[in-house]
């Protein structure tokens, strides 16, 4: 990690805070072999028990991509029965669908997908784009929170398999993200710059996410982070067992993600995402700083891919080359530039959960249950 | 060895990707530029892109969706929907795409079909029949999106277009389609054993079998199929397939 | 640099976009000047036969592609309809070709074909290699996209490249020297076109 990390600090010896945060996030959310297998085995028990006499006991979300897939697996092999659900927007590769259709064919589980509507999506996008901020992911991992949410209430589903993970996503910047739940700043930015109307588009307001949490009492399970996570075993598995077919790049299934992260960061926030990625794989031991640095080396896109993907997303978004161009050039915009929850409502209802999190933990280790990490560590 | 052409169909309304049951209650499938650049990459055989609100609308075919669609497509793809002149056509075969398809103005104006196979050739004019039974169960021809019902019976129809220069027909069961209960067989033998030129069966696909028994008691020279690629599990979750080609290898190529 | 001859007939934007995705620079010209500095050129077409060799003498490219091809040995890729013109002679509109293959383009023999053999021969099909050529060099159970109610037929089996059956094996693709003609649509044919022309701008 480095200063493309505006926020990042090194103390006297050199090492980051990201480092030392990775650290801490490992003391607090990972276990010894035999402590995380226990606790793995009692949340299946758990989810299982929970589940019974109803249709599904979890939401197992898929994107096609190594997490994902791999906990499908877990899923299978410990007799869950999830409903897998999958947000399309309009962005898939072949790779992505095939991979998700190899899961639904392996494991028999049902799958439910969302569509999202294009033409009110596309315009989202763009008026992300011109509103020059970093985080367009916000748009898709805001429509996967609230189709979580309505899944869970249309099911009456208790657990929520979540693939995030300390182990090769631990370290992420602040400042390369914005928090999925804001829908405000969502909301502002499209008034803004956009000119569709938002009829269809899932969203969830904080009132009403504040009233789901606490009617639903949906629990999200980081099932990933309770045993040793190693990619490499975790990516020979799915191979053999689905015919997962590998992509590249992480979270590259998805081809405006790739772009996103392959072009549009690097270029025009300067940031590479890369690095947030190897360096928790390299605290986490599955890679060594050489590899890391050496992978670092190579191009983020291959560049015949990176033009095919360019003139698709121009195509796709009805733009022309010198209107994308004003886009990558236009000066940086942060977030808080526009209306906000994280500047309003989040600010109390954070500081307030923040400071009650040493009791609620607490309590929860009495009651022998697993903590999960923060959601806003989760990216 | 013989194969025989699996061919996904997608239809549009006004730019969206929708699939019909029974050529009714479209539900919204998504993106069509994407969702043919899946395909491509699945490296269907051929596909079919058809605009079914273009000729209801009155509005002409939609180039710039046809030429966004043609630059994903390393197969042959067929455009229709408000075809209604050589104009039309010659617009769309500019725009990228190997055969258009015609429904409406073939059946009103059979001219239009002999103008069209004279200047670019029969093999890229495709006539498509979608047909209903009527109250006394009756096979009859519609137009207009399966608004109005024709009158003539398939196999006339059929022969008319033929004689016209059409090169290949789409047949599609509107009592069919999206139902997943298999290809109209009888229907489909009606015609394909009184034309000479390639039928490509629609409507009611789910399995490779289906397929199957389209071309051996139907007659069929290829097969068409929306929701079955577009559809997974009881949630009809929206998911593009398409069959292995050692699947289609070992279950449909055989059967000819 | 690859030139796409425009003499009317043929969807030359799809051999331009597959060409475009190999990152293979193209141009799609009917101009007489570009086409006597072309480097590589391929012949497309999609239509009648008569009508073809028509608009080629309209446009006076006959003299030009001859100039090109027989006397500077430029590759030329005659594609379906362009393939059928390097013959001498097509019984659609008993009119003469380019000659610059011995061969001569005839219908589908309809007695030899079955019932289920449509005219014209349209979908995919297995290509039978007949020798090694650059031009396959590398394609795997080589399948292509065809369209065609004529095939050619070539007096001297050397020249055959490949054959494909439909009711019975007929020729699909030619090769003499620096002459190459495919009976099939490579721009139509997923990656087995792409690594066709990949083939015919490295090894030609």
């Amino acid at each position: 990690m480095d200063t493309t990390d505006p926020d990042i600090s090194f103390d006297v010896h050199g090492v980051c805070n990201h480092c030392h945060s990775y650290e801490k996030l490992r003391r607090q959310y990972l276990y010894s072999e035999a402590e995380g297998q226990a606790l793995f085995d009692g949340l299946i028990r758990e989810i299982k028990a929970h589940g019974q006499g109803k249709r599904y006991d979890c939401i197992l979300g898929v994107s096609g991509g190594v997490d994902s897939t791999y906990m499908a697996w877990l899923a299978w092999k410990n007799g869950l029965r999830p409903l897998v659900i999958h947000l399309d927007n309009g962005w898939n590769s072949e790779i992505a669908v095939q991979n998700i259709h190899n899961i639904i064919e392996k494991t028999g589980f049902d799958l439910y997908t969302h569509v999202i509507n294009w033409e009110e999506f596309r315009d989202l996008q763009l008026s992300f784009l011109r509103a020059s901020v970093i985080d367009l992911e916000l748009t898709s991992d805001h429509a996967i929170s609230s189709l979580i949410y309505y899944i869970a209430r249309k099911y009456g589903i208790r657990y929520l398999m979540s693939g995030f993970n300390v182990a090769t996503e631990g370290i992420l910047p602040q400042a390369w993200r914005w928090s999925k739940f804001d829908w405000l700043n969502i909301k502002a930015i499209h008034k803004l710059f956009g000119k569709v109307p938002l009829k269809t588009f899932p969203r969830t307001s904080f009132w009403q996410k504040t009233y789901f949490d606490l009617l639903l009492r949906l629990r999200t399970v980081q099932i990933l982070n309770y045993l040793p996570y190693d990619k490499a075993a975790a990516k020979a598995t799915i191979m053999q067992d689905f015919g997962w077919r590998d992509y590249g790049g992480k979270h590259y299934e998805s081809i405006i993600t790739r772009f996103y992260q392959g072009y549009i960061l690097p270029v025009k926030f300067n940031v590479d995402k890369r690095k947030a990625h190897l360096s928790t794989l390299i605290n986490s031991g599955q890679l060594s700083k050489t590899q890391a640095l050496a992978e670092l080396e190579q191009p983020v896109y291959d560049p015949q891919q990176l033009e095919i993907d360019r003139e698709f997303v121009i195509k796709k978004f009805g733009l022309d080359e010198a209107a994308f161009q004003a886009i990558m050039e236009a000066p940086i915009v942060p977030h808080t530039h526009y209306p906000s929850y994280e500047t309003r409502h989040y600010r109390y209802h954070e500081r307030f959960f923040e400071a009650v999190r040493p009791l609620t933990q607490l309590l929860k280790k009495l009651a022998g249950r697993p903590v999960s990490t923060p959601q806003s560590q989760t990216t | 060895m013989g194969r025989i052409r699996v061919i996904p169909v997608l239809l549009l309304e006004q730019g969206r990707l929708v699939k019909t049951i029974r050529f009714r209650k479209p539900s919204y499938v998504g993106d069509p530029v994407n969702a043919v650049k899946i395909f491509n990459e699945k490296e269907v055989d051929e596909i079919i892109v058809v605009d079914i609100s273009a000729t209801p609308n009155g509005t002409p075919p939609d180039y710039r969706m046809a030429r966004e669609i043609a630059g994903e497509c390393f197969m042959p793809l067929c455009y229709g929907g408000g075809v209604r002149s050589l104009e039309h056509a010659r617009q769309l075969f500019q725009a990228g795409a190997e055969k258009v398809a015609i429904n409406t103005a073939a059946l009103e104006n059979p001219k239009l079909v002999e103008s069209i196979a004279l200047e670019y050739g029969s093999q890229s004019v495709v006539v498509s029949l979608d047909v209903k039974k009527n109250m006394w169960g009756q096979y009859r021809v519609c137009t207009q999106s399966g608004r109005k019902e024709l009158g003539d019976d398939p196999k006339t129809a059929a022969l008319r277009m033929e004689s016209a220069g059409a090169g290949e027909l789409m047949l599609t069961s509107i009592d069919r389609d999206g139902t997943f209960e298999g290809y109209d067989t009888g229907l489909l033998a009606a015609v394909c054993h009184a034309v000479r030129i390639p039928v490509i069966a629609c409507g009611g696909a789910a399995s490779i079998a289906h397929m199957r028994a389209a071309v051996r008691d139907g007659g069929a020279s290829a097969t068409a199929a929306g929701s079955m690629f577009v559809y997974k599990g009881v949630h009809r979750a929206v998911l593009i397939s398409y069959p292995a080609q050692q699947d289609l290898t070992a279950q449909l190529f055989d059967v000819i | 640099m690859i030139t796409i001859v425009d003499y009317g007939l043929g969807n030359l934007l799809s051999i331009r976009n597959m060409l475009r995705r190999l990152g293979i620079t193209s141009e799609i010209t009917a101009d007489l000047a570009r086409i006597a500095s072309a480097d590589r050129i391929i012949l497309p077409g999609v239509g009648h036969f008569a009508k073809g060799m028509e608009n080629l003498h309209a446009s006076g490219l006959i003299e030009v592609l001859n100039e090109q091809v027989l006397h500077h040995q430029r590759p030329v890729l005659g594609i379906c309809l362009g393939m059928q013109l390097l013959s001498r002679f097509s019984e659609e509109g008993d009119a003469q070709g380019l000659g610059w293959i011995a061969a001569d383009t005839r219908r589908f023999d309809r007695t030899r074909l079955e019932d289920h053999h449509k005219i014209p021969h349209m979908g995919w099909t297995d290509i039978h290699p007949a020798h090694e050529s650059p031009l396959l060099r590398g394609i795997e159970a080589p399948r292509f996209y065809f369209v065609h109610s004529y095939h050619v037929i070539c007096d001297h089996p050397e020249d055959v490249l490949a054959t494909a059956t439909h009711g019975y094996p007929v020729t699909c693709a030619v090769e003499r020297g620096n002459i190459l003609g495919v009976q099939f649509h490579p721009e139509k044919s997923h990656t087995y076109g792409m690594k066709l022309f990949t083939n015919f701008v490295t090894h030609y």
